[in-house]
Formats: C-alpha cells, structure tokens, sequence
C-alpha cells in the first residue's frame, strides 16, 4: 500500500488541509436490516452487529476508537411514522443502537438502521 | 553489513479500507447466541457477523491478533491500543473466524468465565434462528440438543 503524504489537498482553486479530511470523514459505518433474522447490508470498519433484543442492537468496530467520546449519527426507517434512534451504552470498542416508537416508547424493530461514527482511531 | 529495517504495519483501519475496495463481502452461514450469566433477565443475544470484516479474515494478513484485542479491554481509554498496529495474522477458515469473532465481541464471562450448567453459548447454522420475533425478548438459549437452537 502506497501512503501519499501531503498537508493541502487543492483541485485548483480551492485548498483544504488534509487533517480536514482525515479526522471529519467517518471511522465507522453500518447499514443493517434489524428484523428477522439481522443481516448486515453494507459496513466499513464493523466486525459485527449483536442482536439484543427488540430494537435494541450493538455495533462492534474492527479497529476501535481512541475512547467513547465520539459523535454517533444514528438513523432507523421502518413501517411505524414516529420513531425515534437512541444511543445507547456506548465503549471504544462498540456503540449501542435502540429503535423506539415515539408512541408507546417500546423498543421496536427495524428494516433499515444506520450508524456512522465520528471521532478519533485508536 | 546492511541492516534491515523493520516497518511496521499499516493502519489496521487503512487495511479494512483497502481490503474492502478490494474483496467481496462473504455472508457467513453461522450466527453465535449467547446469554450473558451477569443479566439473567436479559433474553439470549445473536452474534451476526459483518460480510466485509468475514471476507477480510477469510483472506488474511488483514486482521491483528485476537491476543491484541483482549489486552486492549485493561487499556484505558485515551492511552495507546495495541491492535491497530499489531502484525497481521493469516488466513482463516469460517469456523476460525467464528471463534475469533467470539472472543473480540462477546463479553468474556460468556465464553471464558462461566462455571455454570447452562448452555450459554451456541454456534448455529442462520436457518436455526427463529424468523419470528413476536417474542424476540424471551428468547433464551434451548439446552437440550434436539430443540431448536433458540
């Protein structure tokens, strides 16, 4: 694997530091079904999805993060309007996901749930 | 006399990248339930391992150690991990990966520490996970051989 080191990065009339880039592109990101049986659709730097119980999932990073300070964006989509996607606990190592019908405020599942991470590599 | 110079590994978030530019994502036929014995409420989870990260252990000299990670676990937060750097092992086969799938991201009470009768612990083919999720939280782990697997 080749390394291009530079510090700007220009397409020839505008320039942005690299470390603009590095540490604002997501470290982890995972697009999953969350219904019977979760299966993983797309991923980059995930190792796997724990299913724990009705809508309430576990992301687990392949390279982990440098500690638990890092910005979640989280997304579900299902047949129920109002919902609503939580964080749950959270380490280095994983992130928690819950889906919750903004309703009954019950734990649901979801065909689709979204996870992107921001923050530091370890 | 030349001395050769040792250079470690990339980034092991540079080789995930590159590996999945570069390899198809691989569906495993295996899901692991667990329960956990410190949350006996808590209904049996199910273990589902990502497509990219399966074709990458699959391939070899991508993924660290599993030694790595556990060492990481006592390493507290902010101080240097060792896994990201750590030399990359071979090829392994799906039930390998499986097993260090295991280790990486189920908590160690589950498959190091438990001392108890019940079967905590089921590597299963998918097809065995029920589609039917009316009563996904009550769940548990089935413990005799002939039931279905959860």
């Amino acid at each position: 694997m080749s390394t291009l080191s530079v510090s700007n990065i220009t397409d020839g009339t505008d320039t942005v530091e690299t470390g603009y880039v590095v540490n604002g592109s997501a470290k982890a990101w995972v697009n999953f079904f969350g219904g019977a049986p979760v299966s993983i659709r797309e991923s980059l730097n995930t190792s796997s999805i724990t299913d724990v119980a009705n809508g309430i999932y576990r992301a687990n990073f392949s390279s982990g993060m440098t500690s638990a300070n890092y910005a979640a964006l989280l997304g579900s989509g299902s047949m129920v309007y109002d919902q609503g996607t939580l964080q749950d606990v959270s380490t280095s190592a994983y992130v928690g996901i819950k889906v919750q019908d903004g309703y009954v405020s019950t734990f649901i599942d979801a065909s689709i749930v979204t996870a992107g991470i921001f923050g530091d590599l370890a | 006399m030349m001395k050769s110079q040792q250079v470690s590994p990339a980034h092991l978030w540079d080789r995930l990248a590159e590996a999945k530019s570069r390899l198809a994502p691989v569906q495993s036929k295996y899901r692991v339930l667990f329960e956990d014995p410190t949350q006996p409420d808590a209904p049996a989870a199910v273990l589902v391992p990502d497509p990219n990260w399966m074709a990458a252990a699959l391939e070899g000299n991508i993924l660290p150690p599993i030694d790595t990670y556990l060492r990481d676990r006592d390493v507290p937060d902010g101080q240097p991990k060792e896994h990201p750097y750590a030399e990359p092992i071979g090829a392994m086969t799906e039930e390998e990966a499986i097993e260090y799938l295991i280790q990486k991201d189920i908590p160690p009470q589950v498959w190091r520490d438990y001392q108890g009768n019940r079967s905590v612990l089921k590597i299963v083919p998918v097809e065995l996970i029920p589609s039917d999720r009316s009563f996904r939280n009550a769940w548990k782990i089935n413990q005799t051989e002939m039931e279905m697997a959860a």
